[in-house]
């Protein structure tokens, strides 16, 4: 078991965000947080990458718990993550911004060089390398964002809404993109809105409603749950919604 | 190294620098330039935390005046020269720094600014009623030269190199640093303190070694200021006015940047000690006026000062691709 949460509880004042959220996530998964906005998968989200601290319960990742530790441990220990609004460092250049990920495992400027200019060039940000990160637009950030993470040589990427905001093509392009991540070893939590893409990626899905998982399971059976339609998709996607092949793009279908 | 027309500028800048003295005729003059060289110290240690790490500190008056303080201290109580004390100064320094560090680190933005303006406040009322150091009247150092390790020159040349040195070392340890892991660190905690920890940036303990380096330099300037002048009183040197000053100077030229603060200092300097020579005792009033205006065209205007300025009229010249807008939509 990589991770594993158990009976994760979070409050703010009266009102209980997220509670006894549970997660158990195998070595080379891909598994997909389902949820309507409000539902506590962003809090989840935050609890399982030491961003805040659960009230009650406990998460465990490759071995050690890591309830209490602060988002830096998370890194050290092989756990990355990118940000639903994307948070590059505006000011410094797309080999910069992946420079200060690669720094964690290579302390020594041109080693962390010459790690940074390989992932950039992997996520294909190869020709931007020296452009800025407040030059690029949408698909450019949230592809750096990856990078960075990429440069912290993660076991796990927990992914918070990593395509919104993308166009149909773009997004076939990024899933690409991370299903060459996952080829390469890394397990992936991924948030996503966009069904057709958590139909495409995930094996197994887990959907939220109002602090609690009210649906866990293969992609196919949950998106035919009744309480699963009833809360959040709102129809069934029986008919509608099927896997994208690489390099079709999705028609919209945001619940 | 290939030499561009950067190297070359810089060489140009190097050379005036060094012969300044020689062009400089009369005593103004002179105690301008070592004055631009002190203030440009001070700018550029605060630039290690406020411009490279981004934490906005409106406090540096506070080790300013402990390092202003601890020279003449020296003299004070042992009779020694004050050059003995610049090292306890220093010392000093660190220690309040680590002792504010972990308190105030908690805080962010305006919060951190505004905590570092209380704790310098207190300390300067502090010592403004402290009979030891010499309460609000403040510290004298030795009336004539005893040794020529009182370093007390009728000149002010000797203290232009003296100053030209010591911001070479500044200047030298920042770029360091900045090329370092260090500093790419501080630039990404400045951008966003969530997102470089969430990369395994050990925030805090970065921040304190910004702050500790920022300290120790700033220090080092108060006790070149106590040395050159020979006297040092609470608002001289504790006053907030110091602080606004540091950060002033080191924003017009460029935050964060390494040689931000220097042309900070070139200019404000001069216009500084021209006002005050025009508008005499009043003038001081006018100088915050000026500075204030300043203030509120950086922030208006281009905060990233005049090296964001030269960077991108170097940009447009030779179109870097930093400067062309949107271009990723057609990589990702």
């Amino acid at each position: 078991m990589l991770l594993e949460a158990n009976k994760v509880t979070k409050q703010f004042g009266a009102f209980r965000a997220l509670d006894g959220a549970d997660l158990r996530v195998e070595e080379g998964e891909i598994v997909g947080l389902i949820g309507p906005n409000g539902a506590g998968k962003s809090t989840f989200f935050n609890c399982l990458v030491g961003d805040m601290t659960p009230d009650r319960g406990r998460v465990v990742f490759a071995g050690r718990d890591v309830t209490r530790a602060t988002p830096e441990e998370h890194a050290r220990l092989g756990m990355g993550r990118t940000f639903q609004v994307p948070a590059t460092f505006e000011d410094m250049t797309v080999a910069e911004n992946v420079m200060v990920g690669a720094f964690l495992r290579h302390p020594e400027r041109r080693a962390a060089r010459a790690a940074a200019e390989k992932i950039v060039e992997r996520v294909g940000l190869g020709d931007l390398a020296e452009a800025r990160a407040r030059s690029l637009g949408t698909p450019g950030r949230k592809r750096l964002e990856i990078a960075r993470v990429l440069a912290t040589e993660p076991r796990l990427m927990l992914l918070d809404e990593a395509l919104a905001g993308l166009t149909p093509a773009e997004i076939v392009r990024a899933i690409e993109l991370v299903r060459q991540i996952h080829a390469s070893g890394v397990t992936i939590v991924i948030v996503e809105h966009i069904m057709e893409v958590i139909l495409s990626l995930t094996g197994r899905i887990i959907v939220f409603n109002q602090g609690r998982i009210i649906a866990a399971g293969a992609p196919r059976e949950v998106v035919e749950d009744p309480a699963v339609v009833a809360a959040y998709l709102g129809h069934s996607l029986k008919r509608g919604a099927k896997p994208l092949p690489a390099g079709e793009a999705p028609p919209e279908a945001r619940p | 190294m290939k030499f561009g027309g950067r190297e070359w500028a810089l060489a140009a800048g190097a050379i005036l620098l060094l012969v300044y003295p020689l062009l400089a005729q009369g005593a103004f003059f002179e105690r301008l330039g070592a004055l631009v060289l002190l203030s440009a110290i001070g700018a550029s240690a605060w630039n290690i935390l406020g411009g490279y790490a981004g934490q906005i500190s409106v406090g540096h008056a506070m080790f300013y005046g402990i390092g202003a303080y601890a020279p003449l201290m020296a003299y004070k109580l042992w009779d020694a020269p004050p050059l003995f004390g610049v090292p306890a100064g220093i010392a000093i320094a660190l220690v309040v720094a680590v002792v504010i560090g972990f308190p105030t680190f908690r805080l962010v933005g305006h919060y951190f600014s505004m905590a570092t303006i209380a704790v310098a406040e207190l300390v300067r009322i502090v010592v403004s009623n402290w009979d030891f150091v010499g309460a609000a009247i403040g510290l004298m150092g030795p009336a004539t030269s005893r040794t020529v390790l009182d370093l007390s020159f009728k000149s002010s040349v000797p203290y232009y190199y003296l100053f030209l040195a010591v911001l070479a070392v500044v200047l030298g340890v920042t770029w360091q640093l900045a090329r370092g892991r260090l500093g790419y660190c501080l630039r990404a905690i400045k951008a966003s303190e969530r997102a470089a920890r969430s990369l395994g940036v050990p925030v805090r303990r970065y921040k304190l070694y910004a702050l500790l380096l920022s300290a120790g330099f700033t220090a080092l300037a108060g006790s070149l200021y106590a040395l050159m002048i020979g006297f040092a009183d609470p608002d001289s040197t504790f006053g907030l006015l110091i602080s606004v000053d540091m950060i002033i100077i080191a924003a017009l030229g460029g935050a964060g940047t390494l040689l931000g603060p220097l042309i900070g200092a070139v200019i404000l300097v001069p216009l500084r000690e021209v006002t005050n020579s025009v508008f005499g005792g009043g003038g001081s009033g006018m100088t915050y006026i000026l500075f204030g205006g300043i203030i509120m065209l950086i922030a208006r205007f281009e905060p990233g000062g005049l090296m964001e300025i030269g960077r991108r009229l170097a940009g447009a010249t030779r179109r870097r691709p930093d400067t062309t807008p949107k271009v990723a939509d057609r990589a990702a």
